[in-house]
């Protein structure tokens, strides 16, 4: 499908989803400069966008589903658990983590496209340790959106504490962060928020990137990138558009 | 119980659906309109979705779970609500005849500030009043962030079909919460026009 023959207003609907690729995005924004009653269009879709992004109420599922499906499909499963105590948590979360790594290697679920073996075991291991923190009572081990809060936490923690910056703003709110293990070492793990979206990011210290930048394990899309002797890992369930969108605001982001 | 399943299977179900739970919630909550149904509705969803683990081809398991859950509410849906599908047959209907014989500009067509400050419970219920076809595609798509590619997998729709129901329904959430009054008088927007919009609109009176 090709600009030139599509309703210039559905148009304007992908572009501000991020769903052209550059060359048509690239015609969509002289139209949109040629024509003041599209750019205005665009700018009524980008404002309920928002509204809905900010405004609209979200609304959990009782504690009680998870509950309801576990015992419906005969698990014990960490989601029937209750909430641990905290003294009572690393034993825990290593046998989860185990668990979840476990299922992803049994189910074949893990594909990718010319990776050495280095970088996407550190992948595998970043998304486990994104799915355990979904399935756990809490994702986030320090609840808070002030990096001025968060940064210090990892102080004595791990070796050496995260970059953080706040990027609400940009529609990525800080939610908090927690310690992942990744390999044998304790890393940094922030989380964000987008929508109803959760998304970690790892710091690694001397770590490495995937050498193509991203991947997709067990539905989720990874991102990955080197700054400064560190390599970063990004893990979510949102479109993968959106996730970049997400990388390149953490990654021009001053602090 | 807990025979139903292998071991095997029961961690496939916890790397695979469980994370979705909470996706698969909204949408059920969305299309069924009722925490309790869509809580019955997900708990159905994901019984199908334990039975069916080993045909998950391991690709998209979002889109796979909400596929299922979409699924499950129709089914609930045609059980207890039948009249909301009828309307759905007579919508496709109407969609083709208004596709080609809508006016260009629709009655409403508020300042985009006026949309970002919309209220969320007006939000919520404009959402709510969308029918089902546009509905389920403005939640996966804004509220669930999936896109296009993926909505046009769960919705079982081509792509061309997935945006013009999104712009549709975002037309009408335009029309709906942009509005500054419930109130239908003609005066309304204007009003608030002059109160926060230093920007004269040319062109607006013909």
């Amino acid at each position: 499908m090709s600009p030139s023959d599509t309703d210039p207003k559905l148009l304007v609907h992908a572009y501000v989803d991020g769903e052209l690729d550059p060359a048509h995005a690239l015609e969509v924004e002289r139209m949109l400069a040629d024509d003041p009653a599209l750019a205005a269009e665009r700018e009524r879709v980008e404002a309920l966008r928002g509204a809905i992004r900010e405004r609209l109420p979200r609304e959990q599922a009782s504690p009680e589903l998870a509950r309801r499906i576990a015992t419906a499909v005969g698990m014990r499963s960490t989601a029937a658990q209750p909430p641990s105590r905290l003294a009572a948590r690393p034993s825990w979360r290593a046998l989860a983590a185990s668990v979840v790594v476990a299922a992803l290697v049994a189910s074949g679920a893990t594909w990718f496209v010319g990776e050495g073996g280095g970088t996407s075991a550190t992948a595998d291991m970043v998304v486990a340790s994104h799915m355990r923190a979904l399935m756990a009572p809490a994702s986030i081990d320090v609840a808070s959106s002030d990096r001025h809060t968060v940064k210090p936490w990892f102080n004595g923690r791990i070796p050496e504490a995260p970059r953080v910056v706040d990027l609400a703003a940009e529609g990525f709110p800080l939610v908090g962060g927690r310690v992942d293990v990744i390999g044998r070492a304790p890393v940094a793990t922030l989380v964000y928020r987008h929508r109803q979206h959760l998304i970690s990011l790892s710091a690694v210290a001397g770590g490495r990137a995937l050498p193509s930048g991203r991947a997709q394990i067990a539905g989720y899309n990874v991102l990955s990138w080197s700054d400064d002797g560190v390599a970063y890992w990004v893990v979510s369930d949102l479109a993968l558009g959106d996730l970049e969108t997400f990388a390149k605001a953490f990654r021009t982001a001053g602090g | 119980m807990g025979s139903l399943g292998s071991e095997d299977d029961q961690a496939r179900f916890a790397s695979v659906v469980l994370p979705h739970l909470a996706d698969a919630y909204a949408l059920a909550r969305w299309l069924t309109g009722d925490r309790a149904d869509a809580e019955d509705v997900v708990q159905e969803a994901c019984l199908r979705a334990f039975r069916g683990i080993g045909g998950f081809a391991g690709v998209n398991a979002r889109a796979w779970v909400l596929t299922i859950v979409r699924h499950a509410a129709y089914a609930w849906l045609g059980k207890n609500r039948s009249a909301a599908l009828v309307m759905v047959d007579d919508l496709e209907a109407v969609e083709q005849q208004q596709a080609s014989g809508a006016p260009d500009s629709g009655p409403q067509t508020p300042e985009a500030a006026l949309i970002a400050k919309a209220d969320a419970a007006r939000l919520e219920a404009a959402i709510a009043e969308l029918p089902l076809p546009f509905r389920e595609t403005l939640v996966l798509r804004d509220v669930q962030g999936l896109d296009y590619r993926e909505i046009a997998e769960v919705t079982k729709v081509p792509i061309g079909t997935v945006m013009s129901r999104l712009a549709r329904a975002r037309r009408r959430l335009i029309e709906r919460v942009g509005i500054d009054e419930p109130a239908h008088a003609p005066g309304s927007a204007p009003v608030d026009e002059a109160r926060n919009e230093p920007r004269k609109v040319p062109g607006n009176h013909p």
